[in-house]
């Protein structure tokens, strides 16, 4: 097994004021998004609305994929089909290739991300260009993205600074937002005019009209999807909604939940190409339908990737993001992740929470974030055989009064002595940290006895 | 003179006799008549917790016939209730079906207090400075109080422990930072992440600062949080409300 | 199979067509209006203008471009022009790439339908053909009818044309871009307009 939670979380704990300056900077989100949503009387209704009209999408995929289909095409777009990444890739790489492409502007699509479209492409000598601001920090310093919404939210403004500097020249001891951000969109700005096609993700997509609907703040999306003359949407297919007036039912949760925004700045929807330029739409499984087979999980492919839930979970904020090595983090990654990618370290995400359910009281689709973490840890296997032994020996032990009270003696035998080898142990990592309570002695049941007798026995 | 039988989780049973004597103490005040059910041993949760579903479906069943008797269960502790309440059903212990009684009739104390009871004083006193610590499964699984995540002007319905507190005598109660963000125990998952887990633990003891004391529903937490707070040597100490309601002082 | 068939023989597996669909979502009302617009405009970072009479509109908008462009070079898309007339701008010529639009300061764009409850304006393909041109200008000023202002975002979607689609694009534009990717602090002008005026122009 590839490091686990701990061992990656590791790499940031010991820092402490930046776990205290990511938790605050992470936790001001949930925070914005509190007040948006106080805003909104309709708030909770608005949520039902949305999870009713996805577990209607989800229970009817094959049909509104089709619809879809037909839809777009008439539009004048091209439509593929991707089972797995591996074909996802494929299918943009020979599109570029085919026509003699050598540079890509990119918006932020976790879906390529989960892919590993970046790599793939820029192994066939295709330079990618990330245009997110938070997508092209991490990019520039080759790394992935640590949040949903704000991909370098784990960079301080000095570190952005001398990233620019060393990557694009600009000048060093630079660190004012503004200004950064500016040296960001010029040199930006060059990449989108050079650019010969563009690729972008896709929130949702209407089946009745075959539209695309793409969400940003920035504008990036928009320059992609105005310049080039190759437009190439990868979407998953669980990003359908039946027609146009259920958008605005997600858009109105959407943006209030990841930023607090009443919306993002550009809510831009596509029907067919530009008169000048091609569409293309890569519709991708890569394990979704997995999920969509099991009754307990495929609420999960509801999600509209807000954000809310990282921003509220304690544990994301702070371990961190890359913690969960996974293509999306926090509770909605963990949630993807043991399914699908079990086998890349996914199944310990299902431990890698606290159970404290404030995630699935965020999110606005009604996902429930926790339930299915506790479901996973049932349904996955990850304890070690010792582990096992344990946890039967333990379930016996439980089993019976009298067994209980045995073990229960055992414990308080070496109870002390615990204290004592592991106090300011730090190779013990629990007790690095804490103090083992005093043991109180005699057990309630005892002492009940002793006090009460045995009337109720 | 209503009859309630005392839950006692199996670790407070092990590591915090006190609070289950203080739950006593205050149901007794509020004039109930309490039973014991002296082999009662774990509800299943730590198994539940850890995806030990079989395990904990056994334990799940036999904690059920060992109340089957009674009407009215009460625990000091809300995520023990909340396991029985909400999750028996999805290890397949029938709720339609005679085990569901004692789905139906758990109750945590301050909730038992405050909804079944609708207790006016206990006639405690506990002159000092006091923080809420929400415990996560009291508040989102039994809906203590409202959650933060319905916003800042959530509409104030109610929020049992607080209104409790504020009956006690000489009390002051504190409002902390971030009211309900997790302390960081989860069970299991302190255990396997002891060092993620400190790290909250530690951020959460940071958020009742001005408090002498940190009162909760939930012995799990407070343990965790007084074992992070006696390494760190200082910051408020929790105790459990059965402790504030039976006006016992802290020694 | 290719991978269509390969995905569409998953998915029949997988559902059971049950899940009925909600219906229609109704909206409880809340403040419309341009008032409640022009001050969720501003909330965004935008700049509400007016309301104007057809005849005051003209003057105001040359004022205010030629305050933005600063010297450099307006343009307005051929919709809006139609509605204020003659100034200091050019009409987008049709034909021609899109780069053309790099150097524009001002840009003048007619908007279909605005919504009080995000301050969003709705941008249809029809009014505005050259995409680019509400993107790579450094300023965009939007121009709305303020008796199509309406109050929730459900509201705005029903107003929409009926062929509004069938025009390649309808973008929806609250506020100037922005950004917070750089230790959450806001900054304007991420890659589109470093500001948004919104005139409403009584037609
Ligand atoms: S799971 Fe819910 S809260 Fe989390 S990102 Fe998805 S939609 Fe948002």
């Amino acid at each position: 097994m590839s490091a686990r939670f701990d061992e990656r979380a590791r790499e940031v704990l010991p820092d402490d004021a930046r776990v205290e300056w990511h938790d605050t900077a992470v936790f001001d989100l949930r925070r914005r998004r509190d007040l948006a949503v106080a805003e909104v009387p309709d708030w909770e209704a608005l949520r039902g609305q949305a999870a009713a009209i996805k577990a209607h999408v989800l229970d009817h995929l094959d049909t509104l994929l089709v619809q879809f289909e037909e839809a777009a095409r008439a539009a004048g777009a091209r439509v593929h089909w991707a089972a797995d990444a591996k074909s996802a890739n494929q299918i943009v790489s020979e599109l570029l290739a085919a026509r003699d492409v050598h540079k890509v502007v990119k918006s932020k699509s976790m879906l390529t991300e989960e892919c590993g479209l970046n790599d793939a492409l820029e192994g066939r000598g295709i330079e990618v260009v990330d245009t997110d601001l938070g997508e092209r920090i991490v990019q520039l310093a080759n790394e992935p993205p640590s949040h949903l919404i704000v991909p370098a939210i784990h960079w301080s403004r000095h570190e952005v600074g001398e990233l620019f500097h060393r990557t694009m020249g600009t000048p060093a001891g630079e660190s004012d937002p503004e200004r950064l951000t500016r040296l960001a969109r010029a040199d930006l700005r060059k990449h989108f005019l050079e650019a010969d096609a563009a690729i972008t993700g896709a929130n949702f997509a209407v089946a009745e009209t075959g539209s695309l609907v793409v969400v940003t703040n920035e504008g990036n999306a928009d320059l992609g999807m105005s310049l080039p003359g190759l437009h190439i949407a990868c979407m998953g297919i669980e990003k359908l909604v039946p027609s146009m007036s259920d958008l605005p039912v997600f858009l109105r949760l959407l943006a209030r939940s990841a930023t607090g925004q009443p919306v993002s700045v550009y809510t831009s929807m596509v029907t067919g190409p530009r008169a000048d330029a091609e569409l293309h739409i890569v519709l991708v499984d890569n394990g979704r339908t997995e999920l969509l087979a099991s009754d307990a999980h495929k609420r999960a492919l509801g999600c509209i990737r807000c954000g809310a839930c990282l921003n509220t979970c304690p544990v994301y904020r702070r371990a961190g993001g890359h913690a969960y090595d996974q293509p999306i983090p926090g509770p909605i990654g963990a949630v993807l992740a043991p399914g699908v990618r079990a086998k890349q370290g996914g199944a310990e995400l299902a431990h890698a929470s606290s159970l404290c359910g404030s995630c699935t009281a965020v999110c606005p689709v009604g996902i429930n974030l926790h339930d299915q973490l506790l479901t996973w840890r049932g349904e996955v296997r990850t304890a070690g055989p010792g582990e096992r032994i344990a946890t039967r020996m333990a379930a016996w032990a439980m089993g019976s009064a009298r067994r209980f009270d045995l073990a229960g003696r055992a414990a308080r035998s070496v109870w002390g002595l615990l204290g004592r080898r592991f106090r300011g142990n730090p190779a013990e990592p629990w007790l690095s940290s804490r103090e083992l309570p005093a043991h109180p002695g005699e057990r309630f049941r005892d002492q009940w006895r002793e006090r009460r007798g045995s009337a109720d026995e | 003179m209503r009859d309630v039988a005392l839950f006692v989780p199996c670790y407070v049973d092990q590591l915090s006799p006190q609070v289950a004597w203080d739950t006593v103490d205050v149901l007794e005040r509020a004039g109930c008549r309490v039973h014991y059910e002296a082999d009662q041993t774990c509800c299943g949760q730590p198994f539940l917790n850890t995806g030990a579903r079989r395990e904990a479906k056994r334990l799940a069943a036999r904690h059920c016939e060992r109340f089957a008797k009674h009407e009215t269960v009460v625990s000091p502790s809300g995520s023990c209730v909340a396991t029985v309440r909400n999750r028996f059903a999805e290890l397949g212990i029938d709720p339609q079906g005679p085990d569901a009684q004692c789905r139906t009739r758990t109750y945590e104390l301050a909730e038992f207090l405050v909804d079944e009871l609708r207790v006016e004083t206990l006639g405690a006193r506990f002159p000092h400075r006091v923080a809420v610590l929400q415990s996560c499964h009291g508040l989102r699984d039994l809906g203590l109080a409202p959650g933060s995540e319905q916003g800042p002007d959530a509409p104030e319905t109610r929020d049992a422990v607080s209104l409790l507190l504020d009956k006690v005598e000489g009390l002051e109660r504190v409002t902390p930072d971030r009211a309900d963000d997790c302390c960081g125990f989860g069970g299991t998952f302190a255990v396997k992440y002891p060092e993620v887990s400190a790290r909250m633990g530690k951020s959460r003891l940071a958020g009742f600062s001005g408090a002498e004391f940190v009162v909760g529903t939930d012995v799990s937490c407070l343990l965790h949080l007084e074992g992070l707070r006696a390494r760190a040597g200082k910051g408020p100490r929790p105790i459990h409300l059965a402790q504030v309601l039976a006006g016992r002082a802290p020694a | 199979m290719n991978d269509r068939e390969i995905v569409l023989a998953r998915i029949r597996n997988a559902v059971l067509h049950k899940e009925r669909h909600p219906g229609a979502y109704r909206a409880p009302d809340g403040p419309g209006g341009w008032d409640a617009f022009a001050d969720r405009l501003t909330s965004v970072g935008g700049e509400p203008a007016g309301p104007y009479s057809p005849s005051a509109a003209g003057p105001a908008l040359r004022l205010r471009a030629t305050e933005l462009a600063d010297g450099g070079r307006i343009v307005a898309e051929a919709s809006a022009a139609a509605e204020v007339g003659h100034g200091p701008w050019d009409v987008a010529p049709s034909g021609g790439l899109p780069h053309a639009f790099a150097d524009v300061a001002v840009a003048i764009v007619r908007g279909e339908i605005a919504c009080a409850e995000n301050g969003a304006v709705a941008v249809c393909g029809a009014d505005a053909p050259h995409r680019a041109l509400a993107v790579l200008c450094r300023h965009l000023i939007l121009v709305v009818d303020p008796k199509r202002v309406v109050t929730s975002f459900h509201d705005a979607f029903d107003g929409l044309p009926a062929n509004a689609l069938d025009h390649h694009h309808v973008t929806w534009i609250s506020g100037p871009s922005k950004t917070a990717d750089i230790e959450q602090s806001l900054v304007f002008g991420a890659h589109g307009p470093l500001t948004l005026d919104v005139f409403a122009i009584e037609r």
